[in-house]
Order: structure tokens, then C-alpha cells, then sequence
């Protein structure tokens, strides 16, 4: 990766305060995505979200590729481990699979601030960055999880709309 | 009066009594230190507390339920946020650094600049309704509000126990109520500083000479008495694009003034200044003095340091809460 672009990156996942900055832009056209971020650009299906465990084995999140997920009502979801930050209920969640394929930094990338958890199990994977996407892309949040190669949980909770585009996508 | 009818009307005058405000027992507060000021119309109960702790934690306060009290004010950050400014429940950009909690009870104003607003229960406005900016969003949207509570069974239960002199009636004033009731149980008086004055355990060196710089520098002048605010608005910086307590006062001679923020916990408050500016401690001591030494840095940092309160931040009893009517939520 090239310095300019690592120095994005870094700039935009570890200075939160400025996602502030974007949201008083009016974006004309769809930004040119770093390699990481590609996936994004392209809408890849939509996935119903699963409202408890034994759906979560039915769920499977593709990596790598932008999807639109359906959410459920935040009553009808029970998460395998509870959110830090619920959601009332009037607002969304749910929960997805995902499989890492070989171990690594992998980024969920949403397009709303909602709350996200990664969990192996039960137990929440702690988060390594956070930050905003790139102004005008769309991408509202992402979070760096380390995560070895195996099976894994997305949940999605406090979310205000029904819909939301999400990707689950490794590092290079 | 016949004696039963005095015997009825004693049960009676008991009946009202033991519903009307349990007796509270304000944990043990260091020497000298009051307990916090509390409006005659809201007296402290546990019930109330308990109400209120569940209240700050919950989403349906905010428009679209993504957004509680507790979604910027994270108790691992002493109740502040990490983020320089925190957008609202729609998004809109926020405006101001979100300050911590600690001993909130007994800050004469609140806010960064807004001395009329000088109790927990009129703060709550701000965020709930307020549209300069749109924080949670619900002005206009008190039916709503409450209609969102009361199809909660346990939270019917709850304002009943929290205000048996309403029937437990919800309405967003009560709301208030209990959250100003919680905020008030925010205490933190256990930090190294604290326990050095109580002569427990002497500070780290460096920590001790960064009080005395503190005090000897004038920083103490502003960040004064044990919750380090003196609750007076100053200009540390040039005004920009926030007038501070010029807004609020309309004259341009406050233009740039903001309240001296309490230090309590500020290890874990960062980003600084009233607009987030100052990422670092470092870069918030720099603002007041550029021309600090490095070694009077590193010891007033240290001394900084000195005021987290471990025992506040991970107090059980000041996190979301796991249960509510004895079932898990």
C-alpha cells in the first residue's frame, strides 16, 4: 500500500471527531475507494437478518462485498450476547454469520452509525480502530476487529432504519 | 373525633408517608463535602434512582431509538466521549465536546455555556428536545415519548415505585425526575489525589509536583475546589465559530467564554476543550500555556493522571443495567 493511502487510512480511523466533517458536505460524485474498500462499490444481494442463534447459522454474510441487510424490529431480535448500546424499540438490529477464511485485521463497514459487536461464541471481539469511511462513500462507520481464521457473528443493534448496507472485508 | 377515626387517619397519614419518599442514605462523602443539592420538588428515593439508571440507558428517548443518554455519556469514558463532537440520533453534526459526569450534583450550571441552567432536571431538555443541535430529537414528540414507556409493563411498575405521589404517572418531567435523581448518585471522590489528601497513600512524585505546578501556576484559579471548576466561563481561545456564552447572554463581550470544566477523571475524557479540539491531554495543557516545559508537561500529566477514580468507572451500579422487575432485559 502506498504512504499517501496508509496515511488516509490511519487519518480516517483514528480521528472519530472528524466524521463530524462530512456530514455538511454535499457530495456531487461517488469517491474513488481505496483497494480495501472496493468491495462497497458494487451491491452484492440482501440478507435477511437472523433474531436469534439457531438463525444465525442460516445467515451467511459474504466478505468482501457491500449487502444490503434486512434488520428486524429490535423486540424480535435476541442477541447471543447483549449489545452495549440496545437500541429502544422502535429502532433495528439482528445478527449475521461470517466466516474468516485466514487470519487477520478484517473491517465491518456500515453505512449508518449503528452499534456493532463481532462475536466468537459469545464473547465480543475487542475492536482494534474505529472510525468514518471516506466523505460522499456512503460508508458512515467502519471498525478493525483481529480475528483468526474461523467462524464469527456480526450484530447490528441501534440501528434507525429497517435496511442498512454493511461489509465484512479483511485487510490487506 | 372518635378513636377510630383517629386511628384511620393516622394509618392514613403513615400510608402517604412511607409511599412518598423512602428514606435516602447518600453514600459517605469525604470530610467537609455536602451532600448534593436536591430541588425540593424531587426528593431522592431509590426507587427513583433505579428508575432513572434505567432511563439513561434507554434508546427509546431518542427519536429512532438509537440514541441514549448513556450512548455519549460511556461510564468507561467517566461518563464523557471519545469522539471531539457527537452527531444526534438523525445525524445532524454535533456542536460541543460531551462532558464527563463525575459529581455533576454539585456543579452550580451546566453545560458548556448556560448559567440559567442549573439543575439536572432542566439539563435534560437539552439533549432530549433541544434543536441547536438535534441531539436525541424528540421535540414535539412527548406523547410519543411516553407512549413508548408505558407499553412497558415493568416501567409502569417502576414510575409508580419512583412517584407514588403521581400514581406513577409518566409523563417527561417525571422522566427528568429520574434522570436527575441517577445523576446525582454519580459520586466519585476515590482517586489517588483523593486518597493522598485522607493520607492513605502519599502521590507518585511526579504527580505530587504536578500539584504544585497546578497550584502554583494558576491553574487552580479556574480549575478550583475539589471538583476542579470554579463554575465560571472563560476565554481560553480566541472565539470562532461558537460564541459560547455569548449566545446565551447576547453580548459580545462573553463571545468565546466557556465553564471551566471539572478535571474529575479527565485521563479519560479526552478529546478536550469545549469543541473536542485538544485530542491529548498534552495538547489540552499546551492550549493553556504553549510555552510549558517539557518536564513540567510530563508532571502536570502525571498529576492529571492522579484524578481518574477507577472505582467510578467500572461501579457496577452506574452501567447499563442487566435486570429491571427481576427479569434480565
Amino acid at each position: 500500500m502506498s504512504s499517501p493511502r496508509l496515511l488516509l487510512i490511519a487519518a480516517m480511523l483514528s480521528l472519530p471527531g472528524a466524521a463530524q466533517a462530512q456530514h455538511a458536505e454535499a457530495c456531487t460524485e461517488v469517491p474513488t475507494l481505496p483497494a480495501e474498500l472496493a468491495g462497497w462499490g458494487s451491491a452484492h444481494g440482501t440478507v435477511e437478518a437472523a433474531g436469534n442463534a439457531k438463525a444465525v447459522k442460516a445467515t451467511a454474510l459474504p466478505t468482501g462485498h457491500r449487502i444490503e441487510a434486512a434488520l428486524k424490529p429490535t423486540g424480535e431480535v435476541r442477541y447471543l450476547a447483549r449489545p452495549e448500546k440496545p437500541g429502544g424499540s422502535v429502532s433495528y438490529g439482528g445478527m449475521f454469520g461470517f466466516r474468516a477464511d485466514t487470519d487477520g485485521t478484517y473491517r465491518v463497514a456500515l453505512g449508518s452509525a449503528a452499534w456493532i459487536d463481532v462475536l466468537n461464541g459469545k464473547a465480543a471481539v475487542v475492536s482494534t480502530a474505529h472510525g468514518h469511511g471516506p466523505a460522499c462513500s456512503g460508508i458512515r462507520k467502519m471498525v478493525d476487529f483481529p480475528l483468526k481464521a474461523g467462524s464469527y457473528t456480526l450484530q447490528i443493534a441501534a440501528n434507525g432504519e429497517s435496511a442498512v448496507q454493511v461489509m465484512v472485508a479483511r485487510l490487506p | 373525633m372518635s378513636a377510630l377515626l383517629r386511628a384511620l387517619a393516622f394509618l392514613t397519614v403513615c400510608a402517604v408517608l412511607a409511599g412518598a419518599a423512602p428514606h435516602w442514605r447518600w453514600p459517605s462523602l469525604p470530610r467537609g463535602v455536602a451532600p448534593p443539592p436536591v430541588p425540593a420538588d424531587n426528593p431522592m428515593s431509590a426507587a427513583k434512582v433505579a428508575l432513572g439508571r434505567r432511563l439513561f440507558y434507554e434508546a427509546d428517548l431518542s427519536i429512532n431509538g438509537t440514541m441514549s443518554c448513556g450512548t455519549c455519556h460511556a461510564q468507561k469514558h467517566g461518563f464523557a466521549d471519545d469522539n471531539r463532537t457527537r452527531p444526534g440520533a438523525l445525524d445532524d453534526a454535533g456542536r460541543r465536546n460531551v462532558p464527563g459526569l463525575a459529581n455533576v450534583g454539585w456543579l452550580p450550571a451546566l453545560t458548556f455555556a448556560d448559567p440559567g441552567l442549573t439543575t439536572l432536571e432542566a439539563q435534560v431538555a437539552v439533549p432530549l428536545f433541544g434543536e441547536h443541535p438535534v441531539e436525541m430529537g424528540m421535540k414535539g414528540k412527548d406523547a410519543e415519548l411516553v407512549r413508548r414507556l408505558a407499553r412497558d409493563a415493568c416501567y409502569v411498575r417502576m414510575f409508580r415505585k419512583a412517584f407514588p405521589e403521581t400514581r406513577g404517572e409518566i409523563t417527561t418531567a417525571a422522566v427528568a425526575k429520574a434522570l436527575g435523581a441517577f445523576q446525582r448518585t454519580m459520586i466519585a471522590f476515590d482517586t489517588p489525589w483523593d486518597r493522598a489528601r485522607r493520607g492513605k497513600a502519599p502521590l507518585p512524585e511526579a504527580a505530587a509536583r504536578g500539584e504544585h505546578l497546578f497550584q502554583t501556576q494558576g491553574c487552580a484559579n479556574c480549575h478550583a475546589g475539589s471538583n476542579f471548576t470554579d463554575g465560571g466561563y472563560h476565554r481560553l481561545l480566541p472565539a470562532h465559530d461558537d460564541r459560547g456564552l455569548g449566545e446565551t447572554t447576547g453580548s459580545a463581550e462573553d463571545d468565546g467564554r466557556f465553564r471551566t470544566p471539572s478535571l474529575r477523571n479527565v485521563a479519560l475524557t479526552a478529546p478536550y476543550l469545549h469543541d473536542g479540539r485538544a485530542a491529548t491531554l498534552e495538547d489540552a495543557v499546551a492550549a493553556h500555556n504553549p510555552s510549558i516545559t517539557a518536564a513540567h508537561m510530563h508532571d502536570i500529566a502525571a498529576f492529571l493522571n492522579a484524578l481518574t477514580d477507577q472505582g467510578f468507572v467500572t461501579d457496577p451500579q452506574f452501567a447499563l443495567p442487566e435486570s429491571a422487575c427481576g427479569k434480565r432485559l
